[in-house]
């Protein structure tokens, strides 16, 4: 099979702002082959597949498409030269059928008479010529929105397949797929290999990746750290290349687990992503949960603190809880989101205001806010967390990712909580304010704070909590201590492995 | 400013102080009703209902008052039946869910009918109007009309509120990001049913002075309204701070439209000409802010 490989690059590497977050990386895809590339987040497989898809352009080395150096300065030019990416997020316009769908923005049309007019005709034989070569049996008239998820996918990637590509780049097909639908489009994939397409596949779940590909990569730090054939990889040896030999081999700083009354339990919590969820958190402890994008996490934490319908049993210092966002701030709950844009602040506020949002009512008359007081306690936190800003008038959206995260976390700190829900607190943080962060929460505990640390970051969990719970497709699937020896590898395998069963159905499929 | 200046050249009459005060009295219930609608605007919504609501608190005013004669009751009910709207408007926006432009849209609809088969479109006369009613909408304190004060007075309340207090914050923190207002703890549903429920009440107010100053209950009364107070609240938005209504802005922006009006009255264009002045400020106030950077946080 050793032909030219249809993409290669060499000393590929990329910075931004002065930080390489890709170097010295080789990196080639063989017609009819499948090469994953998996990594933590951030590790560089991102940037690696918007360089090829001519988002980023890279800041050193090279990339050939059939031998030929090329250069890729727009996503177009790398469109043309046949590298097209089936995306994570789904396109499809609900009332078109599948075949207008696939042929959007591409429609075949007839000339004549200098009318330009749609050949419907022309567009379902190309359709169902599309869904042919995928071995899938569809009606092309079937309107978009009756399709199951992995139709949707199989439609985003027909769309892709009508331009004769040459690669074909795979961003986690699967995210939000359930088990079925996840197995049908792994198939499909899989038989894609035999029109001699080279295929990249992202993914973080590594069951897939051991399940459908020629190669793997790991990267970790930006770095490629090697690549394996199909028949040397095995997930243990994967995940030890992802976590690199300064793997965290349990906390050196033995961690007294506090014995403190719970001060939150959770009593089998079931809803759209959640499968029986139960635990308990005592005072002063940090317990983290680890768990990959979509293992429900978030969900755990949304359905706390009131964002999110649930069925089980809350309780909050013994005491049944009916959650509400409101009502949880009063219970003395903190909830620091995951998407800090998006949930966490007010862009066109200032640092003052989006400091004391949470609890007004503290330093309020009658309604009126304290000007003076706001000031002062927002002064206090500046200094106090060091807070890198010109001062409390200024808007927030002029701060760096990490200072406005601790903004964030002087908001709860400010009211004093009880049960703190961090998700994902270092997620876009310069590794300074990463440290700052961390001895917060370790201050916070030894105040008897108690906190839940949502983390898919092992080493950060690993690093400050007292017990790690690990989530999967939903579901609590194990519990470690951080001072266990390998425990990074024991949980990043219960969190990104573990299904034996795909693997050996996916076959059976075939 | 450059209007003012413009309209006082142009016109002889323009400068005269009454005019002036005639001015500011015609800004009045305009300024009024687009401050309740600035709470509405500052936390992401919209109010198309304006209209509607406006003219049936006006015919529902003038009904109670020719029933009962009490004008203390009439205001009381006006104010409660404004307040009713802005509430049947916020659950139909906060807590059913539909889109602002839509819900208000057809709640403006519903009141425009219920006005018109309480009244089969005939006025409602009040028969021997009594001092108290017309002094609302007509009397003076001194040289000054008692609408004028009102306004006043009601715009540093809307200040206040809106720059000082909690209500305030937590409005414009919704407007600002809803997703985040809501992870940050505030009750986002309450409070944007709260804001319309402002906005109601501020119409009814609005709507008290008119029925007061035309004597009457007339069913065509109200339907400008609703294109002046969103060519105000656009001008406050776009000329303001960050994108954001103010109270304040408010008011200007009411100055600006009724110096407008009031300008190209006295320079005898025709009165349907103000409709595209009008709704070519609206237009050339959205461009500005959009070429400013600045988003209108209009939810469609």
């Amino acid at each position: 099979m050793r032909m030219t490989p249809v993409v290669s690059v060499t000393d590929l590497g990329k910075e931004f702002d002065g930080v390489w977050v890709l170097q010295n990386v080789d990196f080639n895809v063989y017609p009819g082959e499948i090469h994953a590339l998996v990594g933590e987040n951030g590790a560089g497989k991102s940037t690696l597949i918007k360089i090829l898809a001519g988002i980023h352009q890279p800041s050193s080395g090279q990339v050939y498409v059939e031998g030929h150096k090329v250069s890729l300065d727009n996503p177009k030019q790398s469109e043309e030269l046949g590298i097209r990416t089936v995306h994570q997020e789904i396109n499809l316009i609900p009332f078109f059928s599948v075949a207008e769908n696939i042929f959007l923005g591409h429609e075949p049309k007839n000339g004549r008479f200098g009318i330009k007019t749609l050949n419907g005709k022309a567009m379902r034989e190309g359709a169902r010529d599309v869904l042919r070569r995928l071995g899938i049996t569809l009606d092309v008239n079937t309107p978009a929105h009756s399709l199951d998820a992995s139709m949707e996918r199989v439609v985003e990637l027909g769309r892709v397949l009508i331009y004769s590509p040459k690669v074909i780049i795979f961003d986690e097909p699967t995210t939000s797929l359930g088990e079925h639908e996840r197995k049908q489009l792994l198939a499909v994939i899989s038989d894609l290999r035999k029109t001699g397409l080279g295929i990249v596949y992202v993914s973080h779940n590594l069951d897939e990746a051991l399940a459908i590909s020629d190669r793997i990569t790991v990267f970790r730090d930006g770095r490629k750290v090697d690549t394996l054939t199909r028949q040397e990889a095995t997930l243990q040896k994967i995940i030890s290349l992802m976590v690199g030999a300064k793997g965290f081999q349990g906390c050196t700083t033995a961690r007294s687990m506090p014995v403190g009354e719970p001060c939150l339990e959770v009593n089998r919590l079931f809803s759209q992503k959640l499968r029986d969820v139960s635990f308990k958190l005592s005072r002063g402890e940090i317990l983290g949960i680890a768990g990959a994008v979509g293992a429900g996490k978030s969900e755990v934490g949304n359905a706390i603190f009131g964002l999110d319908a649930f069925r089980g049993e809350i309780k909050v210092f013994g005491n049944l809880y009916q959650p509400h966002p409101t009502r949880s701030v009063r219970q003395s709950i903190a909830f620091v989101p995951e998407e800090r844009q998006k949930q966490g602040l007010f862009l066109n506020m200032p640092v003052r205001a989006n400091l004391t949002i949470a609890h007004l009512d503290r330093w309020a008359k009658f309604g009126c806010i304290d000007h003076e007081k706001e000031v002062e306690l927002t002064s206090e936190y500046i200094s106090k967390l060091r807070i890198k800003t010109t001062g409390h008038k200024q808007l927030i959206r002029f701060l760096s990712g990490g200072n406005q995260q601790k903004v964030i976390l002087a908001r709860w700190l400010a009211g004093d909580f009880q049960v703190g829900i961090f998700d994902e607190p270092t997620r876009g943080v310069d590794l300074q304010t990463r440290e700052e962060i961390y001895s917060i929460m370790h201050q916070l505990s030894n105040q008897g704070k108690s906190i839940l640390l949502l983390s898919s970051y092992v080493p950060e969990l690993i690093a400050t909590c007292h017990r790690i719970l690990v989530m999967r497709n939903g579901a609590i699937c194990g519990e470690f201590c951080p001072t266990e020896d390998n425990v990074q590898e024991k949980i990043m395998a219960k969190m990104l492995g573990g299904e034996q069963s795909l693997e050996d159905s996916l076959a059976q499929s075939h | 400013m450059c209007l003012f200046l413009f309209f006082s050249i142009a016109s002889e009459h323009f400068l005269a102080s009454r005019n002036l005060l005639l001015v500011l009295r015609q800004m009045s219930m305009l300024t009024i009703i687009s401050l309740g609608f600035t709470f509405v605007m500052a936390a992401g919504g919209f109010d198309m209902s304006i209209a509607g609501a406006i003219g049936l608190v006006n015919i529902v005013f003038a009904l109670t008052l020719a029933a009962t004669g009490s004008i203390l009751l009439a205001v009381l009910v006006a104010l409660l039946v404004g307040m009713l709207i802005g509430s049947i408007n916020g659950f139909l926006v906060a807590y059913v869910g539909l889109p602002d432009f839509i819900g208000t849209f057809a709640m403006g609809s519903i009141l425009y009918g219920v006005k018109m088969l309480a009244t089969r479109g005939n006025p409602v006369f009040i028969d021997d109007p009594s001092r108290a009613f017309l002094f609302i909408g007509q009397g003076h304190v001194g040289p000054i009309p008692f609408p004028v004060i009102l306004m006043f007075f009601f715009v540093a309340v809307a200040v206040f509120v809106l720059g000082k207090t909690q209500l305030g914050r937590r409005v414009y923190a919704i407007g600002g990001n809803s997703v985040a207002a809501m992870y940050a703890g505030i009750n986002v549903k309450k409070y944007r049913l709260l804001t319309f429920v402002i906005s109601g009440l501020s119409v009814a107010l609005a709507s008290v002075i008119l029925t007061s100053r035309l004597g009457s209950g007339q069913p065509l009364a109200g339907g400008d309204f609703l294109l002046d107070a969103i060519a105000v609240v656009f001008l406050s938005t776009s000329m303001f701070g960050e994108g954001e209504p103010t109270a304040l802005g408010a008011f200007v922006g009411a100055l600006i439209i009724s110096i407008m009006n009031n300008g190209l009255t006295m320079l005898n264009v025709p009165y349907y000409f103000q409709h595209i002045t009008k709704g070519g400020i609206v237009i050339a106030a959205v461009l500005l802010s959009t070429l400013l950077g600045q988003k209108l946080r209009i939810k469609f």
